[in-house]
């Protein structure tokens, strides 16, 4: 699901970027935000970082004793993404293994449908490999498919998150 | 897996902060970050090296996975659905998934049958009537 979330946060202005005009404080603020931002790419609790839409409030500076880097508390609004258990969504095939698919879904490129959780489909191996079942319904690669999450994990390393979900469940299945 | 083992959004067990914060739905996330992608584009000459993989990718995603298209039209499905007592979070799958039958919309989001609320089967076709008059005149 996608959210509109505000959030605070501590921005740094190193001494060095400090102008004495007001209006280049406030831009090399944004900039800095902006930038901290997108190399945080996601959190555990709020998942992916997306966009910020507005900048709400800038507080007042703290000075650093040892540095003279000043730093900002600031409220912006941004939005963000996650998968939560139990949501029904919809995502596109981009590999298929022996063993299932692996489905992308908004930011996420590692969400993963396993065969155990599309019992009624088959592997068909070949060059395009594919997962068919009786009512000649395939899933192949570039296939939209509607899916339940069953689980998610948070990986701190590559700040990204994994996903397991499935098809057991009514009207879910590849969509035209 | 989820360190929450309560949550389940099919119950609408979701944690506090989605429950109050503001979801939003594929065609109104594009809207925003296809604005966002002009804006960029009138500043760069090569926007796309402006924006994080995440901005990329969920870009491409909402693209394609936006119901409606036409702002109005976008505006007029929130209008909609909001005449119906949702939650914020059942109001963006409608919306995202737009189920063309009853049986559809009840196995999208179970938690709208939950006892004590009061959506029967004929306020719920309703509702799906609306939503499916806005993408015919869209």
């Amino acid at each position: 699901m996608f959210l509109k979330a505000e959030l605070p946060w501590n921005v740094v202005i190193p001494a060095e970027n400090l102008d004495v005009k007001g209006l280049m404080l406030q831009k090399e603020i944004i900039i800095r935000l902006l930038d901290e931002f997108s190399t945080k790419k996601a959190t555990k609790d709020f998942g992916y970082f997306l966009a910020v839409t507005s900048l709400d409030k800038i507080g007042e500076g703290k000075v650093r004793q040892l540095t003279g880097d000043v730093l900002f508390p600031v409220v912006f609004s941004c939005i963000t993404f996650k998968l939560l258990r139990g949501e029904i969504l919809e995502g596109v095939v981009h590999k298929v293994l022996k063993h299932g698919v692996l489905l992308r879904c908004g930011p996420v490129e590692n969400v993963y449908l396993s065969s155990l959780k599309m019992p009624d489909y088959k592997h068909m191996p070949g060059e395009n490999p594919c997962f068919l079942n009786d009512k000649s319904s395939k899933i192949e690669k570039d296939v939209m498919i509607r899916f339940i999450v069953i689980g998610t994990k948070w990986l701190e390393a590559d700040r990204e998150f994994q996903a397991l979900v499935s098809l057991d469940g009514d009207y879910l299945g590849p969509v035209a | 897996m989820s360190g929450e083992e309560e949550e389940n959004a099919a119950e609408l067990k979701i944690g506090e902060e989605f429950l109050k914060a503001k979801c939003l739905m594929n065609c109104e996330v594009s809207l925003i970050l296809e604005h966002k992608y002009e804006q960029l584009q009138q500043m760069s000459e090569d926007p796309m090296n402006q924006v994080s993989q995440v901005f990329e990718k969920s870009l491409q995603y909402v693209k394609r996975f936006s119901r409606y298209k036409n702002p109005d039209a976008v505006r007029q499905v929130r209008e909609i659905l909001s005449r119906y007592q949702l939650a914020e979070f059942e109001l963006c799958v409608l919306g995202n998934l737009c189920p063309e039958t009853v049986e559809e919309a009840i196995a999208m989001v179970p938690s709208i049958k939950t006892k004590g609320r009061a959506h029967d089967d004929e306020a719920i076709e309703k509702m799906l009537n609306d939503l499916s008059l806005i993408k015919k005149f869209e």
